[in-house]
């Protein structure tokens, strides 16, 4: 009696596990000829959460791109957790994978593995931005066609200079610096060291993190002011965030219009802020453009527009361009909105800056 | 009735035993630590910044009081981050700002306190109906928090415009900001519920003595709620005055802050075992640990060294403050 129902459940087991193995060969098969159907293709945008102006525009721009193609973008949010973002990525690839397409912002660099591994055994298309392992290539894989990202460097280096500027070439500055064991934080506070060895005349007063949080920067920067006093002609902040908690600090310690601010990340309260002259300036990576660029390339692919084997060996893991966000061309980063054009088959490397190495 | 008055004060008069030695620890080593400070570093002694440190640790201070009343208990509370995430969006939404035509001021204000007063009482309800641990029941309330914050939020940070609000954090009265003095009626308010009522005297022998206070007849279950109930006013309380600060309702208003509130609780001489401690206590635990923050940045503690050199000086201190305790044999968990 035992033995028996042993048997058929392994048998059962086996069956199922067959059925498995054919179904996923089946999609490889349709991967490699990227075939799909316009409407059969399935749009996954997936980032941390939507509870910050960022993400929240990165997911608008995948809306906006799966409406110029008559499709609907699935949103999926992980909340900051590797966990919960691994748990979506499986259901999502338990599911059809025929012609999906996802546009991922994995948690953290090791993330980005797991996440890899799975599309490619699924035959998903995958665009990934911002973190991933150096030694792990999308031009090793066949099915993950791209990874974007930003230089923290040069956009640490461009609000220097722009800090510099707005000071007068000289005087003292402070620096905010994020998470500090994050290659953003890394990067950018190495762009600012390069402003620094450029621009002679202003001087690091002293550097602080302050963890990209904006409460924490109004604190930090509070104890500067009061420790450098009127020494501090400049501050900068390694996102935006950080930049309005040192605007709000500085109205409180009534300096408000005195000290000049800068960050990155162009969020709207900082875009505004750049407007009104509150701030100096601010980096954009254009969120909304990112949402829908990661889509439009899997798409591309996905109905057979563009070949993966097609795509050059530069655009398959490259820096983005980013634009400095100053008083005179604020007003256009304040409502950002699409571009059509930029998510068209011929366009979409349109913004490559260089190849990341 | 009179038993249960007897047995509901006698913790108290056991803890007040050898009281003066042995809450002498966190006091004595908050004036070392500034006297540190203040002899490496003339900035750190100039009177901008004591103004400076007393205004920083405002918001702390009123969620750190609103915590101690749950350690008094024995149980914790991490519900902080999630409930003035909730309550900043919701002041900002209900004062005057850039997303609606809402201008409704103190009324606004008073509607956050009150949903931090619903998320405590959340809290407080699942302890007691659902015996569910204190630990998960607030760890689950402060997820609930963030996610009616996020609803709020809806991708659009609100901004506030009400003068009112924005002055509490910029205007100064004797020296201090509002949100200074806001955090002194806090602190005095909390003594006056700790000394005064049956709330506060209970809250302490629940945390001493749980068992003995049930048998002798006393329904601590509602006094459990209530006791969730005003911590999660303080932690309301606590979402306003940190969109106060910062100009805007964000959904991380309270990040950090559960943890640094039960930090500055202990350091302060509030154990998590219950039964012993108080606002007192934990007012000068939030000093103690303001200090050391503002007090590394200003002698030039490289950013790298800070964060391990600060949870360094909490441990000693912590470890100094309990010296006294150590000859009577406790168990430490």
């Amino acid at each position: 009696m035992k033995s028996s129902a042993t048997i058929i459940s392994l048998s059962l087991m086996a069956a199922v596990l067959a059925g498995c193995t054919e179904e996923a060969g089946g999609d490889n098969a349709a991967a490699e000829s990227g075939s799909c159907e316009s409407a059969d293709v399935r749009l996954v945008g997936q980032v941390r959460n939507e509870s910050n102006p960022y993400e929240a525009s990165w997911l608008a721009g995948g809306d906006a791109f799966a409406q110029s193609v008559g499709l609907k973008q699935e949103r999926l949010t992980y909340d900051g957790d590797s966990t919960k973002q691994q748990e979506q990525i499986s259901q999502i690839l338990a599911g059809d994978t025929k012609c999906l397409v996802m546009n991922v912002l994995p948690n953290g660099d090791s993330d980005t593995a797991p996440i890899v591994k799975g599309a490619d055994s699924a035959g998903a298309y995958l665009v990934t931005q911002w973190n991933k392992p150096a030694d792990l290539k999308p031009a090793d894989h066949k099915t993950w066609l791209s990874h974007i990202t930003y230089n923290g460097v040069e956009s640490g280096q461009q609000i220097g200079d722009a800090l510099a500027t707005a000071i007068g070439g000289s005087g003292g500055i402070i620096a905010l610096q994020g998470v500090l064991d994050t290659a953003a934080a890394k990067d950018r506070f190495a762009g600012l060291e390069a402003s620094l060895a450029k621009n002679t005349g202003v001087k690091l007063l002293d550097q602080q993190a302050a963890n990209f949080s904006r409460a924490e920067a109004l604190t930090v920067t509070k104890t500067l002011l009061t420790k450098h006093g009127d020494n501090v002609k400049g501050i900068w902040a390694a996102n935006d965030d950080m930049a309005l908690g040192a605007l709000e600090a500085l109205q409180q310690a009534g300096k408000a219009g005195k000290v000049a601010v800068v960050g990155i990340d162009a969020v709207p309260d900082a875009v505004g802020a750049v407007q009104k002259g509150d701030m100096t300036a601010t980096v954009s990576s254009d969120g909304t453009w990112q949402g829908g660029i990661g889509l439009a390339i899997g798409y591309c692919v996905a109905t057979g527009k563009l070949k993966a084997a097609d795509i050059a060996a530069d655009n398959r893991a490259f820096f983005a361009k980013q634009f400095l966000v100053t008083k005179d061309n604020a007003a256009g980063f304040a409502t950002p909105k699409t571009n059509p054009a930029d998510f068209e088959c011929a366009n979409v490397f349109n913004r490559v800056a260089g190849p990341l190495t | 009735m009179t038993l249960t008055s007897a047995v509901a004060t006698a913790p108290r008069r056991q803890s007040r035993r050898g009281a003066s030695f042995r809450d002498a620890g966190p006091p004595v080593a908050l004036v070392v630590i500034f006297g540190i400070f203040a002899a490496l570093s003339p900035q750190f002694r100039s009177v901008d910044n004591v103004q400076n440190i007393v205004d920083a640790a405002a918001v702390l201070a009123v969620v750190t009081s609103g915590i101690t009343f749950v350690l008094m208990m024995g149980s914790i509370d991490l519900s902080a981050a999630g409930v003035m995430g909730a309550s900043a969006l919701t002041v900002s939404l209900l004062v005057a700002n850039n997303r609606n035509d809402n201008d409704y001021g103190l009324l606004g204000i008073g509607a956050a306190v009150l949903l931090g007063c619903a998320f405590g009482c959340l809290s407080g309800l699942a302890l007691v109906l659902l015996k569910v641990p204190s630990f998960m029941a607030t760890l689950g309330v402060s997820a609930i928090g963030l996610g009616v914050a996020t609803l709020m939020f809806a991708g659009v940070q609100p901004n506030i415009t009400d003068t009112m609000l924005e002055s509490w954090a910029i205007e100064r009265f004797l020296g201090f900001s509002y949100l200074a003095w806001i955090a002194a009626a806090c602190i005095l308010v909390g003594w006056l519920i700790q000394r005064y009522t049956r709330l506060g005297r209970y809250a302490f022998a629940i945390g001493g003595a749980e068992e003995v206070l049930t048998l002798s007849g006393v329904r601590v279950k509602p006094y459990k709620v209530a006791v969730f109930t005003l911590a999660g006013a303080f932690y309301g309380l606590g979402g306003v005055m940190v969109t106060s600060q910062l100009g805007a309702g964000l959904v991380q208003a309270g990040d950090g802050y559960d943890f640094s509130a039960i930090t500055a609780a202990v350091v302060g001489g509030t154990l998590l075992t219950g039964g012993r401690g108080g606002i007192l206590h934990s007012a000068v635990g939030v000093l103690l640990v303001m200090v050391l923050t503002n007090g590394l940045v200003q002698v030039g503690v490289s950013p790298y060294w800070q964060g391990g050199v600060e949870g360094l000086i909490v441990v000693a201190a912590v470890a100094a403050a309990v010296i006294p305790q150590r000859r009577r044999n406790q168990v430490v968990k």
